[in-house]
């Protein structure tokens, strides 16, 4: 489904990625993994079409589509949902407004009819029950006066309620505590399905302690220098990255 | 001679036709001694006043929508009998001042029409509403007894020239709206109102710009213990103009006043916010605050934003903060990140910040005004 090959890409001057190639089908979790500064976040970003970063060689191809010439909305129709690492606080515009925009819009791309006001309603309680929310926030600004892990488990409510074919997790697990950690761990495995893909970066191994990927890969100075499976975390885990930073 | 000298000169000369009774005496020797302000001066810095005073020629009022009132009464100037004369000339020029303003000297001379609203105390607040009232020379009074409460809506109009003077006696309440639609005219407003003791006044001005629009909203707080509260929401379209100049007086002690002040402007246009707070000596304990944001859509779009505090009380709380900028590039993509289109984004982003200066009283009607959501 996601096919990044070779992929170069520079920012504020620097080279960050120096040829990253990696695929995903559906029905994979994939953990990217890395020291501070490796482009771990670039990659993520690059892939959702922030702006800011320059791509100087390479593709990134979804269901076979070149998507680095796409804006961030069309990826987002085509299924790509970015997870931030930092939530943006929007005063004045409220959650509801914000979440049935995201929807309605994701409903027109694909020529659907947008939902009602009382199924919308009726969704996002759900999904906000789900991850422990009072779905008085609803009513607040977008992530406005939100604490770390709420503005984390927003992410995870709009992720559940967009239906994405390709998740990625920016950094989710960063500020949660033990229960919020498992809160969100358990709307990504809920997420979770053969029909789409899970990219998680993380520069901590706890998270894979409660969502179980299928792959791990080790971004070190831009490059993936190795793929594993789940050990390859729990070795980074003991060992920290130097090992694997010596090699690069 | 200037237009300002001659627009002076024809007003000064002028056989008054319209309520022949009203004394304008004292506008006249105001405007034969201090005349009408010249370009570029610190009042007039950002907004050509020859354009104005170019647009001033005594054109007959066109006719207008009729005024509702419901727990009020209304008078019209021309038609007013000794009882309403009575309160007309106790009141009017109360919360007016012609050295700081004194185009109201031209209004009191050249008025074409003059509306007294008058409310007297009741259980139920008064409710007010009016728009075009003849597109001329306008003067509205509007007088509220003590522990009264009304409510004042100014529908979307485009007068030439309309004072708005608001007498609020001991424990009275207003609430007062003005809807200011997009047009292609030359306006000056002028809004002054007095606040006796214990009352409270809430302005909320939500406007889109003009060829020229000059807003002059003048508060004085001169009873103990007296609120005021002035919000202006803005939106200027492409090459539009508003200029709006508060000043909150704070004359009494116990006094608490809040300015908010939210605009976006479009490309070419030009938006002038100064807002003002001025402590009297005696104000003691006075609590004042201003704030100003406003977001610029393209380089060619002009913000001046002046807050300004004399405060001449030593015992007072008095903040201010202002800020300029454009929609934040992180939100917008935040928004876009999660498939709203960038167009729709960027109107989601600026019907929230403009939504923050939208306030309960026709707050549907400000909304619509200012093209945003909800």
């Amino acid at each position: 489904m996601l096919q990044i090959e070779n992929l170069h890409v520079r920012t504020d001057g620097r080279d960050i990625l120096q040829g990253v190639s990696l695929t995903v089908e559906r029905g994979e979790v994939h953990a990217v993994m890395g020291p501070n500064g490796s482009g771990k976040s670039t990659l993520a970003n690059v892939i959702a079409g922030r702006p800011g970063y320059e791509v100087t060689a390479g593709s990134v191809r979804l269901d076979g589509v070149d998507v680095l010439d796409l804006e961030p909305e069309d990826r987002a129709h085509r299924g790509v949902f970015l997870a931030f690492q930092y939530p943006v606080e929007i005063p004045g515009v409220s959650n509801m407004e914000f979440l049935k925009a995201a929807l309605d819009s994701r409903h027109a791309a694909a020529g659907e009819a947008e939902l009602s006001a009382i199924d919308f309603m009726r969704r996002a309680r759900a999904a906000a029950d789900r991850l422990d929310l009072n779905p008085e926030f609803l009513k607040r600004g977008v992530n406005e006066g939100f604490s770390g892990g709420e503005k984390k488990r927003n992410e995870i409510l709009q992720m559940l309620l967009l239906e994405p074919t390709l998740a990625v997790l920016d950094e989710t697990d960063s500020g949660l505590d033990i229960d919020a950690l498992r809160v969100v761990a358990a709307g990504v495995n809920a997420f979770a399905s053969p029909d789409n893909a899970v990219v998680l970066v993380t520069h901590y191994q706890r998270l894979l302690d409660h969502i179980v990927p299928d792959f791990v890969h080790v971004l070190v100075g831009g490059r993936i220098v190795r793929t594993g499976d789940k050990a390859l975390a729990l070795e980074l885990e003991s060992n920290g990255y130097g090992w694997l930073t010596d090699h690069a | 001679m200037t237009p300002a000298e001659l627009l002076a000169e024809r007003t000064h000369a002028l056989r008054a036709e319209y309520a022949p009774w009203l004394d304008r005496e004292a506008s006249r020797r105001a405007l034969a001694e201090h005349g009408l302000p010249e370009p570029r001066c610190e009042a007039w810095r950002y907004s050509n006043p020859n354009r104005w005073y170019e647009t001033q020629q005594g054109d007959a009022p066109s006719g207008g929508g009729t005024p509702t009132a419901v727990g009020a009464r209304l008078v019209d100037f021309g038609a007013a009998d000794d009882d309403a004369r009575a309160l007309i000339r106790k009141h009017l020029h109360t919360a007016t001042d012609r050295a700081q303003h004194p185009l109201v000297t031209v209004n009191d001379i050249a008025m074409q029409l003059g509306l007294l609203v008058h409310v007297p105390p009741s259980d139920a607040p008064a409710e007010i509403e009016f728009g075009e009232l003849g597109g001329g020379i306008e003067r509205i009074l509007v007088v509220v007894e003590p522990n009264a409460s009304a409510t004042v809506v100014e529908r979307p109009a485009t007068p030439t020239h309309r004072v708005v003077e608001c007498v609020l006696g001991e424990g009275a309440r207003l609430d007062h709206v003005r809807l200011q639609p997009p047009a292609a005219s030359v306006e000056y407003h002028l809004v002054a109102a007095r606040l006796g003791a214990a009352s409270r006044y809430r302005l909320a001005q939500y406007s889109q710009g003009a060829t020229l629009r000059r807003n002059d909203l003048h508060v004085r707080v001169a009873g103990r213990g007296a609120e005021a509260e002035v919000r202006c929401g803005y939106r200027l379209a492409p090459g539009t103009h508003l200029d709006t100049q508060v000043g909150v007086e704070h004359e009494a002690a116990d006094g608490i006043s809040r300015q908010t002040a939210r605009g976006v402007v479009g490309e070419r246009g030009r938006a002038v916010l100064n807002g003002r707070i001025h402590v009297a000596p005696g104000a003691q304990r006075t609590d004042a605050s201003l704030t100003t944001k406003s977001l610029l859509l393209a380089p060619t779009a002009q913000m001046n934003a002046k807050p300004e505090l004399t405060i001449y009380a030593d015992d007072v709380r008095c903040a201010h903060g202002a800020t300029v900028g454009e929609l934040d590039a992180d939100a917008l993509f935040y928004l876009r990140s999660r498939g709203v289109a960038e167009g729709a984004a960027r109107e989601l982003l600026i019907g929230g910040f403009l939504a923050e200066a939208v306030s309960d009283a026709a707050g549907d009607d400000a909304r619509a005004l200012l093209g945003i959501g909800r």
